[in-house]
């Protein structure tokens, strides 16, 4: 009797060696996990839903030509309604799941929340949707970057632009949130510094703005510019719509999140081309301008032919998540090039040494990370008729 | 509704606990909620931690809703307040201890709970709820503002400080959670005491009907006012965990949207109990990510299937909601004394 | 004097809005003591319905070319050489519009209807008998599921809607000073002021107006007086929501149309509540006050204060009158 339950809890504890040594050995690294979290519910469901395909496309483009020093990489992405508290239990659920060698933050919110925790074992190089100037900062940041020019230097580079043109008067539209705010401040400066008179700062509601009082007080400021910053599908078409219905002959602008051509198409073909004309700072090249982009020709092709309807276009929050997870991806690559262990530390300090990196297509000037983030950025015009937007800048760096 | 509970004896009203069942089920759970952090990873400790916060709030809104019959959609503000409070302690003595912080954010709370409890003897049900609510709004709106920034970090919220034990920094998740959980235990357990004492009979007079009770003696003002002090209180405290269990503080933290949880997780509980709040909590805060593990499970964390999930996934949990009001209208808690019913008259029930 | 008689406009402009998606959750209230906090999302299903009649199909393949875009003999040669902001092309291009605007307007009614009786009949009828709070709770849930279920049907995406009416500002002179008004603002307005009246009409001669209002009194004596109250119900819930459609299909014009606009219904539960629950005239007067009051702190102090000017509006009103501007006292028994 003592014998065969002596080899029962054997072949018990053989059973449970052999259930549990596959788990063991996956955590030795055999995939590169990074997590993210999006928000595919909430106010902001429009851009997650258009964000979250692109992490798999770019996994699988990954993967297809042979993953990262060998090995596959893997995405795991999370809904978080935009609630920055929940993007932080999607992220100790990933950190909890095993090894994480990247994450995709969702908000600012969410990059603010889990900014002071990055420490230790936890520490992960970590990107993001977000632009806030913030979260720029070396020092006090070393986990988190932005694959592009912060808030303030996309309103800097729209303000010279102005500057450059002969304007003199700006009004600043923002809606009543942190992502509104954010450059207010520093827009402020560099208007003082070059001369532009702020005409008017007109704070909204983020949605459901009262369009009316705005055009009022717009037309009564009249001014030759207005920024409009902090939004992403809402307020601004209505806001230019009203505008330009009034006759006002104010020139609009907008930022990284209010300049989506599939935003501005689909206004112009449901109520109108009154965005005709609208303006405003990119970071990046436009998905269609892939003649000098090779990289985009190379993600062109890899869809056509996963995909033979493919349209030929990539919205440009998607291509955030593609440059943000390119730098990730050569990160990696040159902490395995130097054989050095992969922690977000030695993550970082490769990312930090990017310099005069050409990223096919993104940007028009070679890039670097040094102050984890990138300071160019193009002013381009919207047309109704070609549904394009065209540069009407150079690069301008900041 | 509750209508009161059935007892032969004063022996029986005053005791804590009523059976054997629930005395050793207690002990039980502290053992288990003691050596949870010996086999939990920091997800799971993380959502314990969360849990436990919020069933110090829900508790503190049962005290109110459940026991007293006031309505408020405006409990996030005193959260708010709670958390705040310790986050400006901690600016100006830089290492104090928690449990002193907790105190006055719970006084400061209570404070705040007065305040909005002095329009409750006027104004009642749905307009109250409406009141607390636009009082929430506005506390919030104060946070927000770019003079109140130095000390609340305005909108871009605010790093919050570690608890420090005799100089011992609470960092991880385990260090945090054996720090809230005691706090949580006493809080129910005192919430549970209340209610054997003349004060908590009281409220429980002014909940079935309030002119009753005023004629019974009891100062509805007097024991309103406290009612919306100790719920406030209670939150307040929820808050100053919040505050240190979270490494930053946004002010939509607080929104309406906390202040509805609450009243849900009270609801899908079961009103006026005591386990009503930690089964309510349970519930609310698990079946989210309990759905986003399905649905992380079923696409694999394809970003493209997620697209689909994530909506069914809030429609699944609004008909868990609805489909609890409908099937089991008296919360969690009544499957809980079925199942003890049936337990304590086996065989002779179903 | 110019500018506050133009914001004046503007704020009544806004008020009319508040009040017309405020009357459904007051006739609701009336008949069944419950506020619905889904009503926002109610709307957005009307605005959602309005999308699909008047843009998705009419896009199809199957439908003749005219409901898209009418374009009479008559219609191109008075559009003929008009400049593209100008009024005339404005109301070219609404006429042009008219067959989808109207096809959107009555599927949108029509679905919201069922819409609304399917959620009375599934969600609200087995709640009866249980404590109001519990039916309001289960409005709760509904906010889910409504935007669960849109974001799943409709995508997520914003999408743009035809106005109601013609898009052209109107200028005009009162006391010497020039103002202006939107003229879809003013064709929203009076939409919403003929419901709002309507519905008091039919409330006050009509029989099903007096059932309404017997149940509201009284639900167990107008059952015994044979009324049927859960008739009675559902005609709230489908009133609720076909003037909820056509809030929808205004909202969506102005705003754009994605899942959140169903936020926009919590702010109006502050206008209710102000207005006192049970009265409509009530409701239409804190509607204008709650609009013209956020105008005019729009113009001084800028949005980040209109955003909680309903809710220290509610909050001053409901503690001088405890039941709202007209809200009649509940008698409560011993």
């Amino acid at each position: 009797m003592s014998m065969k339950r002596r080899t029962f809890i054997k072949a018990g504890a053989a059973l449970t060696a052999a259930s549990v040594a596959p788990a063991i050995v996956r955590a030795e690294e055999k995939v590169w996990r990074v997590g993210g979290s999006l928000p595919m519910t909430g106010p902001f469901a429009t851009a997650g839903q258009l964000v979250a395909p692109a992490l798999t496309d770019f996994t699988m483009m990954v993967n297809d030509a042979g993953g990262i020093g060998g090995k596959p990489m893997k995405i795991e992405v999370e809904d978080s309604g935009y609630i920055p508290k929940n993007a932080l239990a999607n992220f100790e659920r990933a950190l909890a799941g095993g090894p994480l060698h990247g994450y995709f933050g969702d908000s600012t919110g969410f990059m603010e929340l889990v900014g002071p925790s990055l420490t230790g074992d936890k520490a992960v190089m970590m990107m993001s949707t977000s632009f806030a100037s913030s979260l720029a900062d070396p020092a006090k940041r070393p986990y988190q970057f932005m694959a592009g020019p912060s808030y303030q230097d996309q309103v800097e580079i729209l303000l010279r632009d102005i500057a450059d043109k002969g304007g003199e008067t700006v009004a600043l539209i923002y809606s009543d949130s942190e992502f509104g705010r954010d450059p207010i401040p520093h827009a402020r400066k560099i208007c003082e510094a070059l001369g532009l008179r702020i005409v008017l700062e007109e704070v909204t509601k983020t949605a459901g703005a009262d369009i009316e009082s705005h055009v009022t007080k717009l037309a009564q400021a009249n001014p030759e510019y207005a920024i409009l910053q902090g939004y992403v599908t809402g307020v601004w078409p209505q806001l230019i719509g009203a505008a330009r219905a009034f006759g006002l002959p104010t020139q609009f602008m907008g930022t990284f999140w209010g300049m989506e051509k599939v935003v501005a198409d689909r206004v112009t073909d449901q109520a109108g081309p009154f965005l005709d004309g609208y303006q405003g700072v990119m970071p990046y090249r436009y998905f269609y301008d892939m003649e000098d982009a090779p990289y985009y020709q190379e993600v062109n092709a890899w869809k056509k032919n996963q995909n033979p309807d493919f349209p030929g276009y990539i919205v440009t929050w998607a291509l955030e998540a593609y440059i943000n997870l390119l730098i990730w991806k050569k990160s990696m690559e040159m902490t395995i090039e130097a054989d050095k262990p992969i922690t977000a530390d030695n993550l970082m300090a490769s990312m930090r040494a990017i310099n005069d990196w050409d990223t096919r297509g993104f940007f028009g000037k070679p890039v670097s990370l040094a102050e984890h983030k990138i300071g160019q950025g193009r002013v381009y015009r919207y047309s109704a008729e070609s549904k394009l937007f065209t540069p009407v800048s150079d690069w301008i760096e900041t | 509704m509750i209508t009161g509970n059935f007892k032969t004896s004063y022996a029986a009203d005053e005791s804590l606990w009523n059976n054997w069942a629930k005395r050793y089920g207690f002990v039980l759970a502290v053992v288990f909620l003691l050596v949870l952090p010996l086999f939990a990873d920091n997800y799971v400790l993380l959502l314990a931690g969360q849990i436990a916060i919020y069933v110090i709030a829900v508790t503190g809104v049962n005290v109110l809703v459940g026991y007293t019959g006031l309505m408020s959609l405006g409990h996030g503000a005193f959260f708010a307040v709670g958390a705040y409070t310790t986050v400006i302690l901690h600016q100006y003595v830089e290492h104090l201890f928690p449990l002193i912080t907790l105190l006055v954010s719970i006084v400061v709370a209570a404070g705040f709970g007065f305040l909005f409890g002095l329009p409750s003897l006027r104004v009642k049900g749905l307009y109250l709820a409406v009141a607390t609510l636009s009082a929430n709004f506005i506390i919030l709106f104060f946070i927000r503002q770019d003079w109140a920034a130095p000390w609340t970090g305005g909108r871009q919220g605010i790093e919050t400080p570690n608890a420090m034990f005799f100089g011992q920094e609470m960092l991880s998740n385990t260090q945090k959670y054996y720090f809230i959980i005691p706090i949580c235990l006493a809080m129910v357990l005192f919430a549970q005491n209340l209610f054997r004492t003349r004060f908590g009979r009281a409220l429980i007079g002014i909940r079935d009907n309030d002119h009753s009770a005023e004629i019974l003696g009891i100062s509805l003002y007097a024991y309103k006012l406290k009612s919306f002090a100790i719920s406030a209180a209670y939150c307040g405290a929820a808050g100053s965990l919040w505050a240190y269990f979270f490494p930053a503080i946004l002010p939509e933290d607080f929104s309406l949207n906390l202040s509805i949880t609450l009243v849900v997780c009270l609801i899908a509980g079961g009103m006026g109990r005591t386990l009503g709040p930690v089964f309510g909590t349970l519930l609310i805060l698990l079946i989210p990510e309990m759905l986003k593990i399905v649905s992380g499970w079923a696409t694999g964390g394809d970003g493209r299937a997620l697209i689909h999930f994530s909506s069914i996934r809030d429609i699944v949990f609004g008909l868990i909601i609805i489909l609890f009001l409908i099937f089991e209208p008296m919360g969690l808690v009544s499957i809980w004394d079925r199942f003890w019913r049936v337990v304590a008259r086996w065989p002779f029930s179903k | 004097m110019a500018q506050v008689i133009q914001y004046l406009l503007n704020g009544i402009m806004n008020g009319a809005l508040y009040a017309l998606i405020a009357v459904g959750i007051v006739s609701i209230f009336k008949s069944t003591k419950v506020v619905s906090f889904a009503h926002g999302h109610v709307i957005m299903f009307g605005a959602y319905f309005y999308f699909t009649f008047a843009v998705i199909l009419p896009g199809a393949e199957f439908m003749p070319d005219w409901v898209a875009k009418w374009e009479p003999e008559w219609l191109l040669a008075y559009k003929e050489g008009a400049a593209m902001f100008s009024p005339k092309a404005a109301i070219a291009a609404w006429v042009s519009n008219l067959p989808r605007i109207v096809l959107g307007l009555v599927g949108s009614i029509v679905c919201n209807a069922l819409l609304a009786v399917f959620i009375e009949r599934a969600f609200m009828r087995p709640l009866l008998g249980q404590s109001s709070l519990s039916m309001i709770l289960c409005t709760v849930g509904l906010i889910w599921v409504l935007e669960g279920s849109a974001s799943l049907i409709w995508s997520a995406d914003i999408d743009q809607v035809p106005p109601l009416g013609p898009n052209f500002p109107i200028r005009f002179t009162v006391f010497d000073s020039q103002v202006f008004l939107f003229s879809s603002s003013v064709v929203n307005f009076v939409i919403a002021l003929i419901l709002f009246i309507g519905l008091m009409l039919v409330l006050r001669y009509t029989r099903s107006g007096v059932a309404v209002r017997a149940t509201a009194e009284d639900q167990s004596t107008a059952y015994a007086m044979g009324i049927n109250v859960p008739a009675v119900f559902t005609t709230a819930w489908v009133v609720a929501a076909t003037t909820g459609a056509i809030a929808g299909a205004i909202l969506a014009s102005r705003n754009g149309l994605s899942p959140t606009l169903g936020l926009f219904g919590l702010s109006v539960l502050a206008v209710v509540l102000m207005g006192g629950l049970d009265s409509f005239a009530g409701v239409f007067i804190a509607s204008m006050i709650i609009g013209i009051f956020e105008a005019f702190t729009q113009w001084q102090f800028g949005g980040e204060y209109a955003e909680i000017v309903p809710y220290v509006l509610v909050l001053l009103v409901i503690l001088w009158r405890p039941n709202g501007l007209m809200g009649q006292a509940e008698i409560e028994r011993i």
